[in-house]
């Protein structure tokens, strides 16, 4: 039994046939229902793991159609236009949905119907009925009105002026009902009816394309599953070929014989369609994730789906039939890494048009795909004039500047005489300097624009090392101190 | 005395298989005196091969352009092999960073367009900082575009990813970063990043900051430190403290010929060649530190020894603003809770 606080008492929010055997209700407050039986068993109500549980269940669903969308808390809705015939027709592939979560341990109740309303009636009120097109009607009229998905007060008003199941609804009039009780109840019933379409929205976008194999036997080992991914990507090529792209964005779907799912999705930095390749890139990912990916009693169903796809452009091989391109290599290696590390495995620096040192240079994961970080010159704009010196920049940058004790200066404005870095302390002997830096005044309209200013200096310490440090802020102009900090080396 | 020219021949040929085997590179003697050495390498007839060993390819060799540096490394850093770049000290990470990446460099004048691969586990970018795009543009002439960065929170993870890279013939160069000596990283995982770079022709350069040296595969291995730079110089002469050029201090740890040596390098940035250091004079030697790194024990026993490298600090001169017994006090901030003044109320 399953309680939950409403107002101030714990009540009853699910029970199950024993407990209802003895004659308690839902809603029961828990101290009468202790008072009856002193022996039940309560356990406090996890919404939360009812809502993973059923986004559990959704998953599994996947297998019979890819658009699943929840209901509720308690109910998932399949779209399953044009995937019956897969698997025998509607009451075979009910039959098996139905039969297969009974294995999983589940109290199911299916309906299937053209409308989403009418399927949901079926569902909860006539249970394991398959309703045709143009039987909408004859479904819901003996129904009570709960059947219709209407708020509980529209119901109870509808049932305060005798209007008590959905027959009668649908027979009165239709402009009174809708001026008494609002138009939710008339769009309900000509969704529930066909009159109007009703979206499902899917809780995962719809892969573009996808293969997938059911296994009469589950298989449970690694190389298996490779083999296998090998195999579908063979069927894909083909498919993608037909469509002159590659794909971008792989996710393969193991779907366990005990109802889990394991989603294993992978990018690809160029348009691939190879099924060595793949096979290749799933083999690092499936590597890395060995710990994660639980077999248990086995896999029944193996799917690859394409996520993105992009258009591929073939390439000519030269007479001997071999293709040089050194960009190819360098693209399945990252993508190889980056299946067993993850994304940000591989980078790639790209320089961003801005003074702050730090926000000079963008790091991203590795792409081939050009990136245009800056907007293109026009001609007509006056440029600014070139340096003929570039300023000094270090080699290595901090990824956060570090704070530094400077417990003197020479001169205000002027570059530290020592400084104590990492506990340790630094002697300076040279130092070049400063280049004030300022903030970008319009990224941060807030900040003190003297306060955030920098002055760098170059530095050297007696031992030969040289480093980057700034200032921020000055002198004797705001309230708060300078701090020194410590960005980066050279060489 | 003198052996005879058919056992000598026999033992020539005998060696020669054991390199074979091993798959060492060829050796070199010093060029006679009075013969010029080919700083490019080109010049084949000049080498002079030890122990009767086939004559290396010209390219085998990648010169620094040092004279000294490269008749101690018999020719130059092996192009087709792993190198190790060693920092004592984990601040030294900008000029083991530099120098790698000067070697770099050079590379890449032969091998345009290349993309280079930097290989680090988080600890250690974090540590000595990341490697600045613009700043490598600017020093090194990489372009932003030629670089990759590779970033493993696990030291294993790195060694994967760099063992991949190793064997890649389309990466100019392969760049390691570790920090200290981990037990990963020991002769047999350095024998396969070692084997991958000679069967791809391309080398991998381990840099080692904080690292004592041990065994590894390496056929080189090169302490790296930084040296005062030179004043910048202009028309009127050089320019009195200013920061010139990037200097190096190179010793050579392990080399084939284990000719020991110390050089101060200074690196070109418009050139993009090495130039030795011709002002012998501001050459500091680090070893030579006039301050005593522990102070001497007044009446009592010697303390035992520190453990790891003891550090010393400079003498603080002139400066008495900060003496050493105000120095070691913390702030006010992080004194013990009963010393500080206890609030009214």
């Amino acid at each position: 039994m399953i309680s939950h606080r409403q107002g101030n008492a714990q009540r009853i929010s699910a029970l199950d046939e024993r407990a209802e055997a003895l004659h308690l209700k839902r809603d029961m407050g828990i101290a009468d229902a202790r008072a009856m039986h002193p022996s039940i068993d309560i356990v406090e109500a996890d919404p939360e793991a009812d809502r993973r549980l059923l986004e559990g269940l959704a998953d599994w669903c996947d297998r019979y159609t890819p658009l699943v969308a929840l209901d509720g808390a308690d109910g998932l809705f399949l779209d399953v236009t044009g995937c019956t015939h897969l698997f025998g027709g509607e009451r075979a592939m009910l039959d098996d949905i139905l039969s297969r979560f009974f294995h999983q341990g589940f109290d199911v109740r299916a309906g299937l119907a053209p409308t989403p309303g009418a399927a949901w009636a079926a569902a909860r009120f006539c249970g394991d009925r398959i309703v045709d097109g143009g039987e909408e009607e004859a479904l819901l009229a003996p129904l009570p009105l709960a059947a219709l998905r209407i708020a509980p007060e529209t119901r109870a008003s509808l049932e305060s002026v005798g209007l008590r199941t959905a027959g009668a609804v649908m027979a009165a009039p239709r402009a009174p009902l809708a001026r008494r009780f609002g138009a939710t109840l008339l769009l309900r019933l000509d969704q529930a009816l066909g009159r109007l379409d009703e979206a499902v929205s899917p809780r995962l976008p719809v892969a573009p394309l996808s293969v997938e194999r059911h296994l009469a036997e589950p298989v449970t080992l690694t190389e298996d599953i490779e083999r296998l991914v090998g195999l579908l990507a063979t069927t894909l090529k083909g498919d993608l070929e037909r469509r002159g792209e590659g794909a971008r964005t792989l996710a393969l779907l193991l779907f366990r014989v005990d109802g889990a799912v394991s989603r294993i999705a992978l990018g690809t930095s160029r348009p691939m369609r190879d099924p060595r390749l793949i096979q290749k890139l799933f083999h690092e990912r499936l590597a890395a994730l060995e710990q994660d990916i639980d077999a248990g009693y086995g896999f029944d169903l193996v799917r690859l789906s394409v996520l993105a796809a992009a258009a591929f452009d073939m390439a000519q091989a030269d007479l001997t039939g071999e293709v040089t391109d050194d960009g190819a290599d360098i693209a399945l290696f990252a993508d190889r890494i980056r299946a067993r590390l993850g994304e940000g495995a591989v980078l790639q620096p790209v320089t961003v048009e801005s003074h702050l040192p730090e926000r000079a240079v963008a790091i991203i994961p590795f792409s081939e795909a050009p990136r245009r970080t800056t907007p293109p010159k026009r001609p007509d704009r006056v440029q600014a004039p070139k340096t003929i010196f570039p300023p000094e920049r270090p080699i290595r940058l901090f990824r956060a500047p570090e704070p530094i004790e400077v417990p003197a200066t020479e001169m205000p404005e002027g570059p530290p005489l020592n400084f104590r870095w990492r506990r340790a302390l630094y002697r300076v002997t040279r130092a070049e300097g400063p280049e004030r830096i300022a903030a970008e005044w319009w990224r941060e309209a807030s900040s003190d624009a003297a306060a955030s200013t920098r002055d760098y200096f170059r530095i050297e310490d007696a031992d030969g090392r040289r480093y980057w440090l700034y200032r921020q802020g000055l002198y004797g102009n705001s309230q708060t101190a300078p701090r020194w900090f410590m960005h980066g080396v050279f060489a | 005395m003198a052996i005879s020219a058919v056992a000598r021949e026999t033992v020539f040929a005998l060696r020669r298989q054991i390199a074979k085997i091993e798959g060492t590179l060829p050796e070199r003697l010093q060029a006679p005196a009075g013969a010029p050495l080919d700083a490019d390498g080109g010049d084949a007839d000049l080498t002079i091969v030890r122990r009767g060993l086939a004559a290396a390819l010209p390219d085998a060799f990648l010169p620094i352009g040092l004279e000294r540096l490269d008749a101690a490394l018999s020719g130059g850093l092996p192009k087709a092999a792993l190198s190790e770049i060693h920092g004592l000290e984990t601040r030294d990470a900008g000029a083991v960073a530099g120098f790698a990446l000067s070697l770099t460099s050079l590379i890449l004048k032969r091998a345009q367009g290349l993309p280079v691969l930097w290989i680090g586990t988080t600890e250690i970018f974090r540590e000595a900082g990341f490697p600045y795009a613009r700043g490598l543009q600017a020093c090194f002439g990489i372009e932003p575009e030629q670089l990759l960065f590779s970033e493993a929170p696990k030291l294993v993870d790195a060694l994967w990813v760099a063992e991949e890279a190793a064997r890649m013939t389309a990466l100019a160069a392969v760049i390691l970063e570790i920090r200290g000596n981990p037990q990963r990283l020991d002769l047999t995982a350095t024998r396969r990043l070692h084997a991958r770079a000679q069967s791809a022709g391309r080398p991998v350069f381990l840099l080692r900051q904080a690292a004592e040296p041990e065994p590894t595969a390496a056929p080189v291995r090169l302490i790296v430190a930084s040296a005062p730079a030179v004043p910048r110089a202009t028309v009127a002469g050089p320019l009195a403290g200013s920061i010139g050029r990037p200097a190096f201090t190179i010793s050579i740890g392990k080399s084939r010929t284990a000719l020991p040596g110390q050089f101060t390098l200074e690196w070109n940035p418009d050139e993009r060649v090495f130039d030795e250091r011709r002002g012998e004079e501001r050459r500091t030697d680090r070893t030579k530190n006039p301050v005593p790194v522990v102070s001497l024990s007044g009446g009592r026993k010697d303390p035992a020894a520190a453990s790891g490298a003891v550090l010393a600090f400079p003498a603080l001169g002139s400066s008495g603003a900060i003496s050493p017994t105000t120095g070691d006090q913390p702030p006010p901030g992080q004194r013990p809770a009963h010393l500080s003044p206890r609030r009214a109320g």
